[in-house]
């Protein structure tokens, strides 16, 4: 077979994976307000399992409602929900495929509160509001961190009660982990602040929770930001270097992980993180829906939105790019990382073409890549590989507009250029809802309660 | 019930908050606005109060009485590069020239027989930044005269203003008021044509405030004067009406008349020679006050002083001047034995009304000098005493400068014509307060065989009859007649004019008479 590297299997310490290849991370709006996922939802990752993919790594999951990143999105908070991923465990299965539900707590990086977290500040190491959106923020009592750390462990408890294959901790990209870790966030003057050791505590914390919940033998991974690279905003302080990683993923380890995810960036969105472009005209259309998330809403969209003012943007955002690649932004840091820990180490970052895989693993820089944006390009990328074609026809621009058109559209390729017509565009992206679920009449009971 | 917009949302709230920081910076921001926009239009105001009554100063009395500021310019003026331009505009009525003869103005020339800027008895001064002109004085009070055609004209100041016809320039500007040549686009070239230089804030305002509010002024007096001054006859050079108009503008409601009765007041300019011995004497031709002071504000009113705009120490300054102002010397030299019988009749029936020309000088005496003779004794034409009524006395009173120390007090409505002193005789003509007898030997012809029309306009003196050389001239239809050179024919059959009356004298022996204008050409 071509590109054999990429078809050998993985094996963790708990977990075997077909391939080298992992969905990482993506999902759209497709679920209930109250967290309870969907059809839409089990058909989203189908179709990834469906091309091919080793193992799908769920989109963030918030393990309590006031850690949501963007209403709309499956939770894991509720044990009555365990039926429900369970169901979407038994059909990725059914497909030869793994399931790695991405445990998740937006901190203050909360994009949509919705409903439930409208009136109240999100919960963070810090009071400091978020840099980019100015999103509002309290910091964690020792109480909230205790309440927070036992969330997570349940949440893990319930993704092995449902059958999945593992957890990830999404302890990268800026969310609730990153504000602790990263020494251009946390200004916390308790034992969770301070020096690396103090910072990584709650991370730490929740790994020794989970393995107590679950026990050793569940597999959990961890998905660490390789460089904060913190000061997009160009007076906030740069964040913990690569060094700094290396040394929490060699605690994470020791205390019981068993893979580490490599990322990039302490905030989501990053000019790193996905890598590409960013259209600045399609925020105009999409950003809108999260003016009102925080208090620099407006001039964010105000600066997308007049073209006189964009250089400003730009100019921030694009200045930390250059000299980057896209496919493999973070695969060196990947490989620092990969040398000083003995469990496998998984990397993302714009991994599109076979053979630059096959190289990455074969030169012992990573274990595995976990694909994001390509995948939703094309489903079956991994089949095109095994066919012997080391990128597809029609591959992933990078363009992001995926990403920006995130707050109000349904996820899926937005680049025109890769259809026929607007209209094709369209329909492939509606194909997500195409599988209708049986239409049922609720039970009295379902509805009082 | 609690507020449908009481914000709930965490970003609300904190937006809230910080909406009060951000709502009284603004506040600041703006009462600093406002504040600094206040200091604007006061200093703005202060420049213009300060430097808007900057007007020429000068140090000699005489020129002082011919050429400075009484305060007339911000209420009736035009502004001085339109008053420079118009004669380029209006070259027809200005007979192709580029000074303002052809309405009798009268220019002085320096030693280098260069022109004045400005003519006798128009004066400059800063209103709102702008450079405006109008009239002094001087405009009605200044003459000429020579010993023959052709000759070195004098000018004379306190003497009538024989040579400028009022009416035909107040008739050629509320004409002009409404011609398309005062529009901006079409006046501020011809300014700049005229010598002016404009920055762009300057000629913005100019367009935007000056000049309409310039035309505005004059349609709106062309509305109040147009329908009397069509009304009256014409009054020819060196003759005014000066209540009429004074009504119109200042009195009666806007769309108002003046009644039929009073509607020709039209009077000679008079000499104003020698005050201080008129003071107490009952003043103007009807004698209706007896005030110096009053006599002098309201016919700066004439000149187009409001309470507001008059310049009190330039009008007293000329007042302190005109007290001890001496005519000319008669320039005429008859028989002296003549003369001397002539001061015997003269003596006899006439100096107890006029006083008399003494050995040094006139002598302001006489038992009924400066006193009101009744129309029915005095017999001369009646129009000027109508036009002044008890209704507008009351009003003059009442109204003007009420509430300052300058509130008139001593004006009367009389029932004839006042007695006045005679001194400068030989500038007086033409005679009567109408100034319907060209000269004094035709004033002591009886009233029948006077002339019934002559030419107006002559500064030229009659070496034999005293006054000014008055020819014949056809009667026909009143003429306007713009110009001296052209004369004026004045008909003494037109209302107002009339000719009549006075007839002390005339019944005296031609040897008499002769006698007697011999001792009055010394005068």
């Amino acid at each position: 077979m071509a590109f054999d590297e990429i078809f050998q299997p993985l094996h963790f310490r708990n977990l075997t994976v077909k391939n080298r290849i992992f969905r990482s991370n993506i999902s759209g709006r497709f679920d209930n307000e109250d967290g309870s996922l969907t059809q839409t939802r089990i058909n989203w990752e189908s179709k990834f399992a469906h091309g091919g993919v080793g193992a799908i790594i769920s989109s963030y999951v918030p393990v309590l409602m006031e850690g949501r990143i963007i209403a709309g999105y499956a939770t894991v908070h509720r044990d009555d929900f365990i039926p429900l991923w369970a169901k979407l465990g038994e059909v990725i299965h059914g497909l030869d495929s793994k399931f790695i539900m991405q445990l998740s707590h937006s901190g203050r990086q909360m994009d949509f509160p919705g409903v439930h977290n409208l009136a109240r500040k999100t919960l963070s190491s810090t009071s400091n509001k978020e840099t980019l959106h100015g999103f509002l923020t309290q910091a964690m009592s020792k109480a909230d961190i205790d309440h927070t750390i036992a969330a997570f462990a349940r949440g893990a408890w319930r993704a092995r009660e449902a059958g999945l294959d593992g957890v990830e901790l999404h302890a990268a990209n800026g969310y609730l982990f990153s504000q602790f870790m990263s020494s251009g966030i946390n200004d916390r003057k308790d034992e969770y602040g301070g020096p690396l050791e103090n910072r990584a505590r709650f991370l730490l914390n929740v790994i020794e929770a989970i393995r107590g919940a679950v026990g050793r033998d569940f597999h959990l991974q961890v998905k660490l930001s390789a460089v904060d690279h913190n000061n997009v905003v160009p007076w906030e302080k740069p964040g913990n270097t690569l060094e700094d990683t290396v040394q929490i993923a060699k605690w994470a380890e020791a205390a019981g992980a068993d893979a580490i995810h490599v990322s990039q960036g302490s905030l989501f969105p990053h000019p790193l993180n996905p890598p590409g472009d960013l259209s600045l005209e399609t925020l105009t259309t999409t950003y809108d829906a999260m003016i009102s998330s925080g208090v620099n809403g407006m001039r964010n969209y105000m600066l997308f939105r007049y073209p006189f003012l964009r250089p400003i943007f730009h100019w921030a955002w694009f200045r930390m790019k250059k000299g980057k690649p896209v496919e493999g932004v973070n695969l060196e840091e990947a490989r620092v990382i990969k040398q000083a820990v003995s469990i496998p180490v998984l990397c993302t970052g714009g991994f599109q073409s076979a053979s630059f895989i096959c190289d990455a693993l074969k030169t012992g820089a990573v274990d595995g890549v976990s694909i994001a944006r390509s995948l939703v390009a094309n489903n079956d990328l991994v089949q095109q590989w095994a066919a012997g074609h080391d990128r597809p026809p029609k591959p992933c621009t990078y363009c992001n507009r995926c990403l920006v058109s995130a707050m109000k559209n349904p996820m899926g390729c937005y680049d025109q250029s890769r259809y026929p017509d607007r209209e094709t565009m369209i329909e492939e992206v509606m194909s997500v809802y195409r599988a209708h679920a049986p239409m049922v009449a609720p039970s009295k009971a379902v509805m009082s309660t | 019930m609690s507020d449908i917009n009481t914000p709930f949302s965490a970003v609300q709230i904190y937006l809230a908050k910080r909406r009060w920081k951000l709502n009284l910076a603004l506040l600041t921001v703006l009462v600093l606005t406002l504040l600094g926009l206040a200091a604007v239009i006061v200093a703005i105001t202060l420049a213009f109060e300060l430097g808007g009554s900057k007007t020429p100063k000068y140090a000699a009395d005489p020129q002082h009485f011919m050429h400075a500021s009484i305060g007339a310019e911000a209420n009736s003026g035009l502004p001085y590069w339109m008053w420079k331009a118009l004669p380029k505009l209006f070259p027809a009525e200005f007979k192709g020239r580029d000074d303002y003869k052809a309405f009798g103005f009268l220019y002085e020339t320096d030693a280098n027989g260069n022109e004045s800027d400005l003519p006798v008895g128009i004066s400059k001064r800063q209103v709102y930044g702008v450079d405006v002109v109008w009239f002094n004085c001087a405009t009605c009070h200044v003459g000429t005269w020579r010993t023959a055609a052709g000759g070195p004209q004098h000018i004379t100041p306190g003497m009538g203003s024989n040579n400028f016809n009022l009416y035909a320039f107040i008739q050629f500007l509320l004409a002009a008021g409404a011609d398309e040549r005062l529009s901006p686009d079409t006046m501020i070239p011809a300014m700049k044509q005229a010598g002016a230089h404009f920055n762009p804030i300057q000629e913005a305002f100019l367009r935007y405030a000056v000049l309409p509010q310039v035309r505005e002024g004059l349609v709106e007096r062309r509305s109040r004067l147009g329908p009397l001054l069509d009304a009256q006859p014409a009054w020819g050079p060196g003759r005014v009406d000066t209540f009429n108009p004074y009504k119109l503008l200042l009195q009666l409601p806007p769309g108002s008349h003046v009644p039929d009765a009073e509607l020709v007041g039209t009077t000679e300019f008079p000499a104003i020679f020698d005050q201080r011995p008129r003071e107490g004497m009952q003043l103007h031709w009807d004698g209706n006050n007896n005030s110096l002071a009053e006599r002098n504000l309201s016919a700066a009113i004439g000149a187009g002083v409001t309470a507001a705009s008059v310049d009190h120490p330039a009008i007293d300054r000329d007042a302190a001047w005109l007290m001890d102002l001496k005519p000319p010397a008669s320039p005429y030299h008859p028989d002296p034995a003549a003369v001397a019988r002539g001061q015997a009749i003269y003596m006899q029936g006439c100096a107890s009304c006029h006083g008399w020309q003494g050995a040094n000088g006139y002598v302001f005496q006489g038992a009924a000098l400066g006193k009101v003779d009744p129309i029915a004794q005095v017999g001369t034409d009646p129009n000027r005493l109508n036009s002044y009524t008890q209704g507008f006395r009351d009003w003059q009173v009442s109204a003007l400068f009420a509430g300052t120390p300058y509130h008139f007090t001593h004006f009367v409505k009389t029932d004839g014509y006042a007695n006045l002193p005679l001194d400068g005789l030989w500038l007086r003509a033409p005679y009567l307060h109408n100034g319907s007898v060209p000269t004094l030997a035709d004033l002591l012809a009886p009233p029948a065989e006077r002339p019934k029309s002559f030419l107006r306009g002559s500064d030229v003196i009659d070496p034999v009859k005293g006054g000014f050389v008055a020819p014949p001239c056809p009667v026909g239809p009143a003429s306007t007649g713009a110009a001296p050179a052209d004369g004026f024919c004045f008909d003494t059959a037109q209302r107002g004019n009339g000719a009549q009356g006075h007839a002390y004298g005339t019944d005296l022996p031609a040897a008499q008479k002769a006698d007697l204008l011999a001792y009055l050409l010394t005068f």
